[in-house]
């Protein structure tokens, strides 16, 4: 529960630091430090336990199916890293409440720091592999949010942006690694996968978990070639800089490699992946880091290069050389943070970073110097200082793995290099370390900086201070402080497999390390006096900038993901419809090459000649429509044609009511086509070639053969059908001997209701499309000067239309018991009324025929959801139907059935929707009143 | 032996072909006739999964025993009126869409 | 009797339709092919009412009447596009 608590503490903090600051910035300071100290002393509370040797797990299930619980793990090594995330954090959080001015918020930051702070926690303590994982893509998160704390600046937000790529890919990478260690051992559970070391490494998977795993830790603690990212994040604020990008998130990475040590090392590719990158980097970060001019570059170049003597150290592998490696992640954290505030110090109170700037300031800042001093000292390596000793540990182990090499035997021509870049790596390290003090206190005193040099304010200093002292403390007297803390804090990571005693002298006697270590300092000390030499040469060396690397690269991807976007996406919807057709075509073939296509077993109905000629003709007439597409018109009449003979198809195949509805939808479809063909152009123009022409063609004949194989694969098959229950209970249930009209007004009465309100929002939406701009006549101005309106027609529609609406309610009323119904019945109105249009003219009809037909269509729609709603005055539920049984007199007995209102509904809609939309787009054409001689006859 | 069955696959299959080859053009008004010989296909689809009978119409009347299956006729009747009423509105998208953009090309504007 | 007599008239209105079939796809002009599709409306009016005859039944002939119908008005609809361009004023 402690654990659990300490980690949510920071979170828990983030709300109250950030409304805090409305008060004051102090209010906030407050909360930050205490939310900080509170974290101490519930760590406080577990310590004895730990330094004791206890190890405590805490876990509670959270997503058991992928393995997630929320467990946390308090070791020796979860207990020093939780030590400097809150020891360190609570000097920052001092630290920053004076370093930051009055400009920079600081709700927003000390939020960001409490959330950087509890997903650092969870990094370190968490026991399930998945939750670390998670936790540490928060870290990226919060860096990323930190680095950019001053928005304003184009470096600030590049760093920042570079730094999430990297950090980010890196935890994808670790995220991979996690899984794979899950594939091998079974279980994400540290407490599992720690104990399962030999079976990791005899597993065949285990070069791509390494690979993973290292990946995460390398982008994580910069080292090379990843390191890139962190030079550019010293554009945060210097109290960031000291915290995250030098004590606790890069070393993250390092962490990670101490906690699966266990688990992993052991094997020669450990071996040479990870000392060799931290050997790499050791030597490459501190040679730039001495010619950098700004302060903080070169520190941080300087923690690049100290991560990289922990990495190899990890590497290493041997009990002693992992020791060095917790201890000098100890030493490491405390000199550097302290001296990035010594940095961020002198840049707060002179204007400037920069190292040829400065000079002098000896004299004006006294307790600067004296701290700074101290901190460069024990980053040297000088004795008594705490630097020192791990350095030595370090150089120990480098020597004496050149003697006794366990994973090649012949090895003595080259085993050498382990030694001589440890040394090479300690002279640069001295020499930055002597430049830094040099090139900043001593000298003549600067007089052109931007401001006075004096001074910080006690809460400035403060913590270096106290990160200073703790560096002399355990450098002078080692024995009393930090051994058995450090016995307590390695012992996890070398699996509990831990020398006798630990014993930390700073004199072992005259062994090979101690001449490494003097000749380390001569010679650094030595490069440095000729730093003017030098660093001429130096200027004039081009220099490799990673960052330009992985920009260009960067680069590359986008314009790559251009072309291919350009390739398959241009925006051309002939494009897509084609892709779309033919991956669906193609889906469906797998389906009959993988299943297999065999025609179906059953019987089929023989066919006679004669049925064969209405099916050539409707051949002929859909490959008419395709042959004179260039002419809308013809192409038009040929898709009248088309639905001629589907309508007889209809009716031969026994359907009767569809036969009707399709010939009147087709009619209706005919002339809404001619009334918009009015408006558009009369010819398509030539436009696709051949090639284009081929590909439809291909595409067009593939959806085709699929389809009507797909239609003969169904119809050979046996049928098990439930119609039988519609035919049984259609006169009984339904009142009516039209099987399919009872089904579509009272069985299945909901989804008519649906198609009817479907049919009035459509025409809803057409009126409404059909407003504003009006076109111009496009290719005749204007309609040929003919007679308006003939007068043969004229006169033969007065005749026509009454009839024809007379045999609309005709098959309205029959709809129940013989083909008809309130579809075909409302279409047949439709195009009577259409017909006195043509006829007469919008104006003359509307004169007679007063309605408003939305009006209409809404009647229409509010009767079918009513008769529906009726059945509930009769307790039935929605849509049941009932009968009446009426006996007017001279017409003997009636039975009518509610579904009679329902279709009356059904007649309405119909009528209203489609009068309307072809009244409307009537309308929408006419832009001039033609006057013509002829006259109209009115 | 040439079956019905045969015929109206034969049918289905060559509606469909001509009406993708019209929706691939790049004017809309072909677009709208191709999907109206789609939707025509599909129509004729989904009736000739009741099998065909030749004769046997749903009205129940006396002394008649074999009916075709009035389900898919129903469910087809629905399609055909909405089907309907996309293509009205499919072709009241393409005038307004020549009116508004001063060209017929479905990508809304000459190549 | 009536059965063959039946037939033999569905065999020349099936023949009729592919005439009219023909002149659609071969008449130069646009109108010649609506007076086509025009006769072909008429033919399947009368191939409906023999099929009913053959087959006995008296549910189709509402089909024909629409079916008549129908090819009027799309007729004159065809006709008054080329006769104005305009079809509704």
């Amino acid at each position: 529960m402690t654990m659990l608590l300490i980690v949510l503490l920071p979170f828990l903090a983030i709300g109250p630091v950030w409304f805090a600051a409305r008060f004051s910035r102090n209010a906030s300071f407050y909360v930050a430090a205490t939310t900080t100290g509170l974290g101490l002393g519930l760590l406080a509370s577990l310590v004895p336990e730990v330094m004791a040797g206890n190890v405590f797990v805490d876990s509670w299930p959270w997503i058991e199916r992928i393995g997630l619980n929320i467990a946390f793990r308090m070791d020796g090594l979860a207990m020093l890293f939780c030590i400097l995330i809150l020891g360190i954090g609570l000097m920052v959080v001092i630290y920053a409440k004076f370093y930051l001015t009055e400009d920079d918020p600081i709700g927003p930051f000390y939020a960001m720091l409490m959330t950087f702070m509890g997903a650092m926690l969870g990094v370190v303590t968490s026991e399930n592999l998945l939750l670390l994982a998670m936790f540490w893509e928060l870290t990226s998160i919060s860096s990323f949010l930190l680095i950019g704390y001053w928005r304003h600046l184009p470096a600030a937000r590049q760093g920042a942006r570079l730094a999430l790529m990297i950090t980010g890919s890196g935890g994808l990478f670790l995220l991979a690694g996690v899984l794979l260690l899950q594939e091998i051992t079974g279980s994400l559970e540290l407490s599992v996968v720690l104990a399962s070391g030999p079976q990791i490494l005899d597993h065949d998977l285990y070069w791509a978990a390494l690979i993973c795993v290292l990946m995460g830790a390398f982008t994580k603690s910069a080292q090379f070639p990843f390191h890139f990212w962190l030079p550019n994040a010293m554009t945060a604020p210097t109290p960031v800089s000291a915290y995250l990008h030098s004590a606790t998130m890069v070393k993250a990475g390092v962490f990670l490699l101490a906690r699966l040590h266990p688990a992993m090392s052991g094997s020669p590719e450990w071996f040479f992946l990870v000392t060799g990158a931290g050997l790499t980097t050791l030597a490459f970060a501190a040679y730039v880091a001495l010619f950098k001019h700004d302060l903080k570059g070169l520190l941080a170049y300087s923690t690049i290069s100290h991560l990289g003597i922990i990495t190899a150290c990890l590497g290493m592998s041997t009990k002693w050389a992992t020791i060095a490696a917790v201890f000098h992640i100890m030493n490491h954290a405390a000199f550097k943070a302290s001296l990035f505030m010594s940095a961020g110090i002198v840049d707060h109170e002179c204007g400037t970073r920069d190292a040829r700037l400065l000079s002098g300031l000896r004299h004006s800042m006294p307790i600067t110097f004296g701290l700074a001093t101290l901190g460069a000292l024990a980053m040297g390596g000088a004795p008594f200082f705490n630097g020192f000793l791990s350095k030595e540990m370090f150089f120990k182990e480098a020597y004496t793995l050149s003697q006794a090499h366990p994973y090649w035997p012949d090895a003595e021509y080259w085993a050498w290099i382990f030694p001589v870049v440890a040394t090479v790596g300690g002279l640069f390290s001295v020499a930055y370390s002597v430049r830094f003090i040099h090139d900043v206190f001593f000298g003549p005193e600067a007089h052109d900086l931007p401001k006075h040099p004096h001074d910080p304010p006690f809460g400035m200093w403060l913590p270096v201070a106290i990160l200073v002292a703790v560096c002399v403390v355990v450098g002078v007297v080692p024995m009393y402080t930090a051994e058995s803390f450090l016995y307590a804090t390695a012992s996890p990571v070398t699996g509990y497999d831990m020398p006798e005693a630990l014993h930390l002298h700073w004199w072992h006697g005259l062994v090979p390390e101690l001449y490494m270590t003097l000749v380390a300092i001569a010679a650094g000390i030595g490069v440095y006096t000729q730093w003017k030499k030098i660093a001429a040469i130096g200027d004039k060396l081009p220099t490799i900038v990673g960052k330009d690397f992985f920009e260009s690269f960067i680069e590359m991807l986008i314009e790559g993901a251009r072309a291919l976007d350009r390739l398959v996406d241009n925006q051309s919807l002939q494009r897509y419809m084609a892709y779309t057709i033919s991956f669906a075509t193609l889906a469906g073939f797998m389906a009959y090459i993988e299943e297999g296509w065999q025609s179906g077993t059953g019987v089929q109905t023989p066919a006679s000649l004669v049925s064969l000629v209405p099916v050539i003709l409707l051949i002929a007439g859909a490959f008419m429509t395709d042959f004179f597409q260039r002419k809308r018109l013809v192409s038009l009449i040929f898709m009248s044609v088309v639905g001629l003979i589907v309508s007889l198809m209809f009716i031969y195949f026994s359907a009767p009511d569809l036969g009707l509805t399709q010939i009147s939808v087709e009619v209706v479809t005919v002339l809404l086509l001619l009334l918009a063909l009015f408006v558009l152009p009369q010819w398509n123009p030539v436009e696709s070639g051949w090639l284009r022409r081929s590909r439809d063609i291909l595409v067009a004949a593939s959806a085709g053969i699929g389809v009507g194989a797909l239609a003969w694969g169904v119809m050979t098959r046996q049928q098990q059908t439930i119609a039988d229950y519609y035919l049984a209970e259609s006169l009984p249930k339904g009142g009516g001997t039209n099987v399919v009209n009872v089904i579509l007004v009272d069985f299945r009465g909901f989804d008519t209701m649906g198609e009817v309100s479907v049919l009035a929002l459509a025409s809803v939406g057409i009126i409404v499309m059909l407003t504003g701009k009006k076109p111009l006549y496009p290719n005749q101005v204007m309609p040929f000067p003919e007679e308006r309106f003939p007068l043969m027609l004229t006169s033969v529609t007065r005749v026509l239309v009454p009839t024809a609406l007379l045999v609309a309610f005709y098959i309205f009323m029959r709809g129940h018991n013989l083909p008809g119904g309130g579809f075909i019945a409302g279409l047949v109105a439709v195009v009577a009324l259409a017909m006195q249009f043509v006829a007469s003219g919008l104006d003359w009809t509307k004169g007679r025929f007063k309605l408003d037909l939305v009006r209409l269509s809404a009647i229409g729609v509010l009767l079918a959801v009513g008769t529906g709603l009726a059945a509930f005055v009769w307790g039935r539920p929605f849509l049941t139907s009932g009968m009446l049984h009426l006996h007017p007199p001279g017409i003997g007995e009636v039975h009518i059935a509610s579904a009679m209102a329902f279709d009356t509904g059904v007649f309405l809609v119909v009528v209203g929707s489609l009068v309307l939309i072809i009244r409307r787009l009537s309308r929408y054409q006419q832009t001039m009143e033609v006057q013509d001689k002829a006259g109209g006859n009115e | 032996m040439i079956s019905f069955e045969l015929l109206v696959s034969v049918t289905i299959a060559v509606l469909v072909a001509m009406g993708v080859y019209l929706v691939l053009r790049a004017r809309t008004f072909p677009v709208v006739l191709g999907l109206s010989l789609i939707s025509y296909a599909v129509n004729l689809f989904l009736f000739s999964m009741g099998r065909l009978e030749v004769g046997s119409p749903p009205i129940l009347q006396d002394g008649v025993e074999v009916y075709t299956d009035p389900l898919p006729q129903a469910l087809v009747l629905t399609a055909i009126v909405i089907g309907f009423g996309m293509t009205a509105f499919s072709i009241i998208l393409a005038v307004k869409a020549y009116v508004e953009l001063g060209s017929d090309h479905v990508d809304g504007e000459e190549p | 009797m009536l059965e063959w007599a039946n037939i033999i008239a569905i065999v020349m209105m099936t023949l009729s339709l592919l005439m009219n079939m023909w002149r659609m796809a071969a008449g130069p002009r646009t109108l010649d092919r609506v007076v086509a599709l025009d006769t072909m409306y008429i033919n399947a009016i009368a191939l409906i009412i023999l099929f009913e005859i053959y087959l006995d039944s008296v549910l189709y002939f509402e089909a024909a009447l629409l079916i008549a119908m129908m090819g009027f008005v799309g007729t004159v609809a065809l006709s008054k596009y080329f006769l104005r361009g305009d079809i509704i004023e």
